[in-house]
């Protein structure tokens, strides 16, 4: 398409769509403007009812629960299908040798990148396990503890080469982990109906407001979507990383890894 | 608190204007990195601490690096053909 069609076929959406944006846009509530009474419902039933403070753990993991869990099936599809097609493309060979772009230069890393990465790490990944724990209190949860958590792994990689993070970062166990997380969700959301209540009905005792363990099982729930999260995002990064390494039989010789 | 949010409004503005107009691919990235970062900061003004930890991390380091490995392998396949 040229130019000159792109510019007639924009001048003409923009005479459609303008208007219609236009009215949309005076038509809706001011900046801020609570628009149904659901959250407040929400606040002041789930304390009393689930005694949960943190109240989005709340409409995730038991008032929608069924709704994350295919949230949780989506992501487990999605990671799935990635690794599939990565390892189809690139098989399975494990060459711990990072790849190079030819003519770009390599500067090593310096002390205080590697000090710093160790450091930083290690807190975000306490931080990050903190986060899931707390999912049923504070803000967060397991989505969130759990990305905190693979992010971390990624500073591991800043910090050590290729090869040394690909020993520390384990991939079948990422994998394992991604499993027993999503099983265990479909499990909470299916024990119940053995005992005759509904799927993912809260039958565990619901602790005290504000206590670590309060919620039910909404904290196993949590713990669940946290170790899914926390080796799917693990995986997807192993498997993009593994794009970048060099192949089994390339005589280029590597730089970085020493 | 109004003119913090509007603030922070103008600069995910700015930040997602540079992410389209920058051209090169790794420049890109970087943009997208700080408008992940600009994104984070709004829906943290915006008292949503939990969506604003998740923005960070798949905003500005999850996507990013994914991008860059993507850019990587690219290059390298080329190199080696």
């Amino acid at each position: 398409m040229n130019t000159t069609a792109r510019i007639v076929l924009l001048v003409i959406a923009l005479v459609v769509l303008a208007p219609a944006a236009g009215m949309l846009i005076l038509a809706m509530p001011a900046f801020g403007h609570p628009l149904s009474q659901y959250g407040d419902v929400v606040n002041a039933l789930a304390p009393r009812l689930r005694n949960i403070s943190n109240m989005v753990a709340a409409v995730n993991f038991d008032i929608r629960g069924i709704d994350t869990l295919g949230e949780e099936c989506m992501l487990l599809a999605a990671v799935t299908g990635t690794v599939m097609l990565l390892r189809g493309h690139r098989g399975e060979d494990m060459s711990e040798r990072a790849g190079r772009v030819p003519g770009r230069k390599q500067p090593s890393r310096s002390d205080a990148t590697v000090l710093l990465c160790r450091f930083i790490a290690t807190v975000l990944f306490l931080f990050g396990i903190y986060m899931v724990l707390h999912g049923t209190v504070t803000p967060g949860g397991g989505f969130q503890g759990g990305v905190i958590v693979a992010s971390s792994f990624v500073l591991l990689y800043l910090g050590e080469s290729y090869r040394a993070w690909r020993r520390i970062v384990l991939g079948p166990a990422l994998a394992a982990l991604e499993g027993t997380g999503a099983l265990a969700y479909v499990l909470a959301a299916a024990l119940p109906l053995l005992g005759g209540y509904a799927a993912l009905q809260n039958v565990l005792p619901l602790g005290t407001w504000k206590d670590l363990f309060s919620g039910g099982l909404m904290v196993a729930v949590n713990y669940a979507v946290g170790c899914a999260v926390i080796g799917s995002f693990g995986v997807l990064l192993l498997e993009f990383m593994e794009e970048t390494r060099a192949p089994e039989n390339d005589p280029v010789p590597d730089e970085e890894d020493e | 608190m109004s003119w913090l949010v509007g603030a922070l409004l103008e600069l995910t503005a700015l930040a997602g204007s540079l992410v389209v107009l920058s051209r090169d691919p790794r420049r890109q990235v970087y943009a997208l990195c700080a408008n992940g970062l600009v994104l984070a900061l709004l829906f943290f003004a915006l008292q949503a601490p939990d969506v604003a930890l998740s923005e960070i991390t798949i905003g500005t380091v999850v996507t990013p690096l994914l991008f860059f490995v993507a850019l990587a392998a690219a290059a390298m396949n080329k190199a080696r053909r």
